[in-house]
């Protein structure tokens, strides 16, 4: 409990300083917020569930933005044959991902829990493999695109502003409060975050870890799948469109530390409106990526070094 | 007996590698090339592999020499050959400023900073257009021995036999044990005084060298850099899979792995000319589930098993 209180002043402090931040930006680059916070939005949506799986199930899924693409296109299908709107197959996207999570988990990843950290590297990044090249395969590297006629851009004034992007940080921050009921509330959401904390006493106090890993694992994924129809009207779809969200989503994870889901939402944010901050100076455009890099690496370091060496 | 026999063969071999452009035709020529490249590739990244450590960063260092021998090649007139040592010599400078930063991260971190770095020198080059060409790359006038293929697979022939000769030296000698022992358990290997940072710079350092070579000859050998295909993660992804089917921590295993599945991804190539590349993926997947010490390793340990069989029913 002491601990408690100690994490609610130092999330106090975050929030404080990231509401100036915000401020700041805002008086300073008006676009460059309401960009960010869309870009940002996004970011977070698509950062929650690796959080989900690495904080409590304990693997990296290097495989991650590759299972976005296969929702993009799975939500293209939708769109294309039964011309189903993506806000809509939003539902059925949720469930079919959520199947594929129970699939993949009980024949691959389950088998590799125990295994040293390396082995489940390795074995996320072959399936990211698969799924890349099973894309390309089944519908060659030609990209396709959907059109809806609500997520066009609005004008106003002179400047050009998305409004359905809006939908993202909205969509994070809903996600973001029912993963947070799930885990406080239910039995089963306590019981994941016993799990996430300490797998060896979860399960002496008589926890099923595998169960837990089987439903956390599933519900991540059925979370990639609300956001790749919610990314589907205003992205491109091809074989490699989710594949850099991977490394992004870990650095919102490794930014906001284990565990720390709010931290997934502010820390995305935060990227978001630095990346399109460096985007709105003309000429440095294309360094916009660097700057998640950059954070990553400068992030890992910081955290390394602070650390006692033992 | 053994012991005269293997350095024989040995030799052997090498003498029928270096002559073999007389036999085969230009196209299995042409398969060995890329092979060898390939295979330096997933022993270099083996040896990092043996200190414990997963290096994503086959392909930065692999781009970043291609990069460097390029650019020396086409803006300073530099002679190929020499680019290519130049190459050698600048990944090795960036090698030694990265392994004081990262080198001290384990586990995943190590991983991860090290893919997110081969992701920074390939948004790098793409947003310095005028020394590299921007997005769309550059390409120089003239292929490396103007196009000999004898003479570049000579050259790449011999990157990977000294690539070779440094994995057996590094498995032979002392190295040997002091890196198994970072591997199974730093604290002992602190305590026993062995220079753990030492020790992961050194090979870190070296085979980032084999890596940017590798990187330096391959495009030498096609005269074209561009960030989408220099950058590429088939790059990291192939050679891993190789190093994986063979079996890891060794020499031999990175070499089969890579001769198995360089033949069989360029078979599969002519049914599937989309996606083949998921031979690799499936390989992974399948090795680190059923077969995690690689076809080297297990066929190695069922000799040993079957000679301790023999003795203890001889006695």
């Amino acid at each position: 409990m002491l601990n408690l209180e100690k994490t609610n002043k130092s999330l106090k402090k975050t929030l404080i300083a990231f509401i100036i931040f915000l401020i700041v930006v805002g008086i300073w680059k008006p676009l460059a917020l309401v960009y960010g916070i869309q870009r940002g939005g996004l970011y977070s949506l698509i950062g929650l569930p690796l959080a989900l799986i690495l904080g409590i199930v304990g693997i990296l899924n290097l495989a991650h933005g590759d299972f976005l693409t296969l929702g993009l296109y799975i939500g293209y299908i939708f769109f294309n044959s039964w011309s189903i709107d993506p806000l809509i197959s939003m539902a059925p996207l949720f469930f079919i991902l959520f199947g594929l999570g129970m699939v993949i988990y009980s024949i691959l990843i389950k088998r590799v829990l125990k295994a040293e950290h390396l082995n489940q590297l390795l074995l996320t990044f072959g399936i990211s493999m698969i799924i890349i090249e099973l894309i390309k395969i089944i519908w060659t590297t030609r990209p396709r695109s959907v059109y809806t006629s609500y997520a066009s851009s609005v004008t106003l004034g002179n400047m050009s502003i998305g409004m359905y992007e809006f939908i993202y940080p909205a969509m994070a921050i809903a996600v973001l409060v029912i993963l947070q009921l799930f885990l406080k509330k239910t039995r089963l959401g306590q019981a994941a975050s016993a799990v996430g904390q300490n797998p060896k006493g979860a399960e002496i106090v008589g926890i099923n870890t595998n169960v837990v890993y089987l439903v956390v694992f599933s519900i991540a994924f059925g979370i990639i799948g609300v956001a790749a129809s919610v990314m589907l009207p205003r992205t491109p779809v091809f074989p490699l469109s989710g594949n850099p969200y991977t490394l992004k989503s870990f650095a919102l994870v490794a930014m906001a530390g284990l565990g720390n889901l709010n931290g997934i939402l502010i820390g995305g944010i935060t990227l978001g409106v630095a990346e399109a901050i460096v985007q709105s100076i003309p000429g440095y455009e294309g360094w916009s990526d660097v700057v998640f890099f950059g954070i990553l690496i400068a992030v890992i370091l910081l955290n390394a070094y602070r650390r006692p060496e033992s | 007996m053994k012991k005269t026999i293997f350095p024989i063969i040995t030799i052997l071999a090498i003498v029928l590698l270096i002559f073999l452009p007389y036999f085969i035709g230009a196209y299995l020529l042409h398969v060995l090339m890329t092979i060898f490249i390939y295979m330096t590739l997933a022993l270099s990244w083996d040896m990092m592999l043996r200190t414990g450590q997963l290096s994503f960063g086959v392909a930065g260092f692999f781009g970043v020499g291609a990069y460097a021998s390029i650019i020396t090649c086409s803006r300073f007139g530099f002679n190929p050959l020499v680019s290519i040592l130049f190459a050698g010599f600048f990944v090795a400078l960036i090698a030694l400023g990265l392994g004081f930063a990262v080198l001290k991260l384990r586990d995943i971190y190590f991983s991860v900073t090290t893919l997110a770095i081969t992701m920074v020198f390939s948004v790098i080059i793409r947003n310095m257009p005028r020394l590299t060409g921007g997005a769309s790359g550059k390409v120089i006038p003239n292929v490396i021995f103007n196009g000999d293929s004898t003479k570049t697979y000579w050259l790449i022939l011999s990157l990977a036999l000294i690539t070779i000769l440094i994995s057996e030296v590094f498995n032979r000698t002392k190295i040997h044990f002091a890196i198994n022992s970072i591997r199974n358990d730093e604290i002992i290997a602190r305590s026993s005084g062995i220079n753990i940072f030492g020790y992961l710079l050194f090979v870190f350092l070296i085979s980032s060298v084999l890596q940017g070579m590798a990187g330096a000859i391959y495009t030498q050998q096609y005269r074209f850099v561009s960030p989408e295909t220099t950058f590429s993660l088939d790059f990291l992804l192939l050679p891993m899979a190789m190093a994986l089917v063979g079996g890891i921590y060794s020499t031999w295993g990175s070499v089969i792995g890579a001769l198995v599945l360089g033949f069989a991804s360029e078979y599969l190539k002519l049914f599937m000319p989309y996606g083949h590349l998921i031979i690799y993926g499936i390989m992974i997947v399948l090795i680190i589930l059923f077969l995690p010490k690689g076809i080297y390793g297990t066929t190695k340990d069922k000799i040993i098993t079957h000679k301790i069989e023999k003795k203890s029913l001889s006695e």
